[in-house]
């Protein structure tokens, strides 16, 4: 009865420190987007592919939306436009993850690249190309396709980052368990 | 002692006060110039004087320190803590006059427009992430008298217009955006056109004029100006400075490429001007 308790507040303790750490990031890039005025990469997407490979799919569900919704603010788009797109992709990933694919660098490389190119292409259609605005491919040109490029790119920080942090909690949670279990076979067996 | 007042002695030193006497008065009459003799000798005997000198300071400054050693560390201590306030005060300085430097220039814009109703200056909060058009937030909203499409300005010349408004925050958009088109000209010359973004000319920070004669007078670095014809802008406002003059692709007109006054990549500050004389009561930004 002691042991469950035990390893009961410990699972939450740990699942409260990596969700802590996982807010603090997001915070983080969020004020990244938001200063200067400089191309920049939007990092919130593969920061929220990044968590989702690591949970289930309604911490999923509610990573994309947040972070969709910051980047939303931070682009100055319709709200929910990135959000609805960072949903499905970070429910479909983490679906993903639990059944068929590994936690490997290339597999999250190749999951960042197609969903930012799905980002910017939509981006790129529904913000510009839709207006004729004169000259419209520069827009993807110089600024939407190398913006892209730098997203992917980012993603190698964010993956060995958040799989760190989910790792070392996760790791915690086995030894705590370890131990609760070899403590209560002692106690039976005294 | 009678011996000695009598003896040779007595007449040497006698002598020698003597000529120390004539030497005084030598001085006082030659007036502030230095006597050859006493020169050479100076001159001989300055780097032992330096040297003795520096050793003396050396000894005085070891002892001094030993004797008050206790003394210097509390005054030394005061000394900081007086430093550190002086460099706070220093700081809160600058500050206040930085800020007074960049609110006099706002003032200058109501002192040259009397017709302006402008609210106080807004910061910049942040820039729209990767917006080629430089559009940015300001940290003021409807709760303080901004309207949809009012004009916003800086010091230095026209910004854009409000194009999204919050009760405590707005979106603007510059007019380096193609959603604006704004009447605009020179002074002087009396030429007349459109002045509205371009995603070509965006990208170096520029916008273009266009609809200009194609026989043209404008010329490099002429300024140009808000005509408020539209109602949407006050007229006679800074908009930027000709960079380039070129004709459009058919060759039916002219079109001048703009260099904004205000650099839209770096603003900090800006006004919103919420009512001028010629305001028409909607706005002309295509959507």
């Amino acid at each position: 009865m002691y042991s469950n308790k035990f390893q009961k507040s410990n699972y939450l303790f740990l699942q409260t420190v990596q969700w802590i750490l996982f807010a603090v990031i997001i915070v983080l890039c969020y004020l990244f987007e938001t200063s200067g005025s400089s191309l920049k990469p939007l990092v919130l997407i593969p920061l929220a592919l990044c968590i989702a490979s690591h949970t289930g799919e309604l911490q999923a569900m509610a990573v994309g939306a947040v972070c969709g919704l910051l980047l939303d603010l931070a682009c100055g788009k319709l709200p929910g436009f990135d959000a609805f797109f960072l949903v499905i992709v970070c429910v479909v990933i983490s679906l993903l993850y639990r059944y068929f694919l590994r936690q490997k660098l290339i597999n999250m490389l190749f999951l960042t690249a197609l969903c930012t190119l799905i980002q910017g292409c939509l981006d790129y259609v529904l913000y510009y190309a839709v207006w004729g605005y004169e000259n419209v491919f520069l827009i993807w040109q110089k600024i939407i396709f190398p913006s892209c490029l730098m997203t992917i790119a980012s993603s190698v920080v964010f993956y060995f980052l958040i799989k760190k942090i989910a790792e070392k909690c996760r790791n915690r949670r086995i030894n705590q368990l370890e131990k609760t279990i070899l403590s209560d076979w002692q106690d039976m067996q005294n | 002692m009678l011996n000695f007042l009598k003896s040779g002695k007595c007449k040497a030193v006698l002598w020698v006060l003597a000529l120390l006497i004539g030497l005084m008065l030598y001085a006082v009459f030659v007036g502030g110039y230095t006597i050859s003799g006493v020169g050479i000798f100076k001159m001989i005997a300055s780097p032992f004087q330096k040297a003795s000198n520096a050793i003396s300071q050396h000894v005085e400054y070891g002892l001094d320190l030993y004797r008050n050693a206790e003394d210097y560390y509390e005054e030394n201590r005061a000394l900081r803590e007086e430093i550190n306030a002086l460099h706070t005060e220093l700081a809160d300085y600058e500050a206040t006059k930085e800020e007074l430097e960049r609110l006099q220039a706002f003032i200058g814009i109501k002192e040259k427009h009397e017709d302006y109703s402008m609210t106080s200056p807004f910061d910049v909060t942040g820039y729209v992430t990767n917006d080629p058009f430089c559009a940015f937030m300001i940290d003021g909203g409807s709760e303080d008298g901004i309207s949809l499409y009012d004009p916003v300005v800086s010091d230095m010349g026209l910004v854009g217009v409000i194009t999204e408004l919050g009760a405590h925050t707005a979106t603007v958009t510059t007019i380096l955006s193609p959603e604006l088109s704004i009447s605009a000209g020179t002074r002087a010359s009396k030429e007349r056109g459109i002045l509205t973004g371009s995603v070509s000319l965006a990208l170096d920070g520029l916008c273009k004029l266009q609809y200009l004669d194609k026989n043209t007078n404008l010329k490099k670095d002429r300024i140009i100006l808000t005509t408020g014809e539209n109602g949407m802008f006050p007229a006679g406002y800074v908009i930027g400075y000709v960079k380039e003059v070129s004709m459009d692709d058919a060759g039916l007109t002219a079109y001048a490429s703009v260099e904004p006054a205000s650099d839209m990549k770096n603003l900090s500050l800006v006004v919103v001007i919420t009512d001028f004389s010629g305001k028409a009561e909607n706005g002309n930004v295509q959507q």
